[in-house]
């Protein structure tokens, strides 16, 4: 009987969280479209602005683009283009967007992921130590430690990894995704790829450790004065004992919900590395089409962009429902 | 006039037991210290900074790329004429020392107009939300909760390119999208005050909304607003950093993360122009850094709830 209660409620959590999501990516694509048209201009004249195309081609253009048609025609012929992915043609590499953009992504993906699971060991261990060791000298040094690199602009930091590895040690290579030309061999040509992954990985890591290591120390620390623990304490539990039977299994589930959310920065954070080291994903794009005015471009990247940090939100939500019954429905 | 005297002295006492307690934050005092000394330096701006960075006269005035003059301390071998200034020039020779000061104002200025944005909307849509309720309530808090998802600095990049650079597009960019977190924190603060005897009571006399919201909900809140603009100066000044190095700077007014932007193009690295790149990072860290250790002195001595744990 309760087993049902639980299901409904967990079906009905999933469902809200669904038809949220879906409205979060609904909105998103309303925000892309209305950027276009609420601008002075027409996307028309920004593309004659920009030397796309030749002022006498204007009516045409108009009439491929649906320009000539009612807003909201306008609207839902935006609508359908965006679900099956189409959002035009790129002013600077002359080929669709999407192609463009799914060219690069496996890059961005391989570089923030590899980032982003090493911050999060590192943050996690950084963040037990401190807790462990709360408000003795070892606990301020690794605070501030992870309130520097929380507050360090990543790309400052980047050229400073870039001057000191690439340029003065001569360790790293100093640009771009593999080496020109690039190796033929299988494995040469990995670790190639790998040699050029370090420097704006290491970058990354450093900017993201701090923020899960402080919120690693916050939580634990939260835990650690409740009830439940003083009773283990009482019981005559060993330290260790709850801070890895008690402590730290708690303390994950507000690091679920945290490293989703944070997800939205750690795109930014891609724009400005893959800038530094010229690092050929997705951030490296959106900067060289800012240069550029590549609208288009930019609004196809700020769409992925957002459908992939919406898309982890709704799996963190999901997941939390699993993992945490105590979560309200 | 004894009342005035009484209430003068009240303040007085106040405003010591605050600063007592703040300032025996060791963070929260390295932070507010190194904030006066910014705030100096942006005060007294051009009469410290030899060359105005703007003008075209100030390109030139040192060999491009000219580390700072005091390097000869370190190592003697570097002729004089290769060197200049207090911290080097740039890719056309320009002073770094005076890009360094000028820029200050533009990073802070930035950095406060947009934090007012923001924490002016975040607070009136979480005292309005939390107030009515309702329809209201819900459709604001959809509206943040969507917000709150979507990554900002992409659609701030979009944003900011498409309506061009300027001074005044980046303040508006970056305060109209960064207003989602104060307005949830403030919300959920005004919720459980409103259910409190001074508002049933407030509201039993005849108060209209509008009193009740600015009157007596708004000075409740007002430390939670305090704590909460220092963070978002915090921010906002990163974000101003960070799309200005994207170039996505107003490019007549030289900002922190404008050099930062310049010294990227002209690969300042390969050069191991350090003297032109860790000025203005170390800038930007040390004023983000500093609103953060004071927003959360602040926080432990305004919202003392959390406090020793």
């Amino acid at each position: 009987m309760c087993e049902v209660a639980l299901a409904m409620g967990f079906r009905e959590y999933l469902a809200r969280r669904t038809v949220y999501t879906l409205a979060t990516v609904f909105a998103v694509i309303t925000i892309n479209f209305l950027i276009f048209r609420v601008m002075p201009g027409d996307p028309v004249s920004i593309l004659v602005a920009e030397n796309v195309i030749r002022p006498e081609m204007i009516q045409e253009v108009r009439r491929l683009y649906g320009l000539d048609l009612p807003l909201w025609e306008q609207y839902l012929l935006y609508l359908r283009n965006a679900v099956s992915g189409s959002f035009g043609f790129s002013f600077q590499y002359r080929r669709p967007v999407m192609e463009e953009i799914l060219d690069r992504l496996p890059n961005t993906i391989a570089l923030m992921g590899s980032a982003t699971v090493l911050a999060i060991v590192i943050g996690i261990l950084v963040g037990v130590v401190s807790a462990w060791k709360r408000g003795k000298r070892a606990d301020i040094t690794l605070l501030v430690g992870s309130l520097f690199f929380h507050s360090v602009p990543v790309y400052w930091l980047g050229i400073l990894i870039l001057m000191l590895f690439a340029y003065q040690l001569r360790l790293f290579p100093t640009a771009g995704t593999l080496s020109r030309p690039p190796p033929t061999e299988f494995i040469p040509l990995i670790t190639d790829y790998l040699n050029h992954l370090v420097l704006p990985m290491l970058t990354i890591t450093l900017v993201l450790y701090g923020t899960y290591a402080l919120i690693t120390r916050n939580t634990l620390i939260d835990i650690l004065t409740q009830e439940y623990v003083t009773i283990a304490r009482a019981k005559g539990l060993s330290k260790s004992e709850i801070m890895f039977r008690h402590a730290i299994r708690n303390a994950m589930l507000p690091l679920i919900t945290t490293i989703a959310v944070s997800l939205g920065y750690i795109v930014g954070g891609a724009v400005m590395t893959e800038t530094v080291f010229s690092w050929r994903g997705v951030g490296r794009m959106i900067f060289d089409s800012v240069t550029s005015r590549d609208y288009p471009m930019l609004q196809g990247a700020f769409f992925i962009i957002s459908f992939s940090v919406i898309l982890a939100n709704y799996v963190a939500d999901v997941l939390y429902g699993v993992i945490d019954p105590r979560v309200k429905y | 006039m004894l009342k005035r005297k009484g209430r003068f002295s009240a303040y007085l006492r106040r405003i010591r037991s605050f600063s007592s307690e703040f300032f025996s934050n060791r963070l929260g005092v390295f932070g507010f210290v190194v904030l006066v000394a910014f705030a100096a330096v942006v005060a007294v701006g051009p009469r410290i900074a030899p060359y105005n960075p703007l003008s075209l006269k100030s390109i030139g005035v040192g060999p491009p790329f000219a580390p700072p003059s005091w390097i000869r301390l370190i190592d003697p071998s570097v002729p004089e004429s290769d060197t200049f200034g207090l911290l080097g020039t740039d890719e056309i020779g320009r002073d770094i020392f005076s890009q360094v000061v000028y820029g200050s104002r533009i990073s802070l200025f930035v950095g406060f107009s947009a934090a007012l944005i923001s924490i002016t909307v975040g607070t009136i849509v979480g005292l309005v939300a939390g107030y009515f309720g309702g329809i209201l309530d819900q459709l604001l808090m959809r509206a943040t909760d969507i917000l709150l998802t979507i990554p900002t600095l992409p659609l701030m990049i979009v944003l900011a390119a498409i309506l061009g650079s300027s001074i005044f597009n980046l303040v508006v960019v970056i305060g109209a999208l960064g207003w989602q977190s104060t307005a949830r924190i403030i919300r959920s603060q005004v919720l459980s005050l409103k259910e409190s005897p001074f508002v049933e009571s407030s509201r039993a006399i005849g108060s209209s909304d509008f009193r009740i919201i600015f009157r007596i909900l708004l000075p409740n809140v007002a430390p939670l607003v305090y704590v909460n603009a220092a963070l978002t100066v915090a921010n906002v000044i990163f974000l101003e950093a960070g799309l200005s190095f994207l170039g996505l700077g107003d490019p007549n007014h030289i900002s922190w993360g404008l050099m930062l932007f310049y010294a990227n193009e002209y690969m300042a690295a390969m050069r191991g122009a350090w003297w032109y790149v860790v000025p203005p990072g170390l800038c930007i860290l040390l004023v983000v850094m500093s609103f953060i250790f004071v927003g959360h002195a602040l926080d432990d001595v305004l919202n003392p709830r959390l406090r020793r744990r």
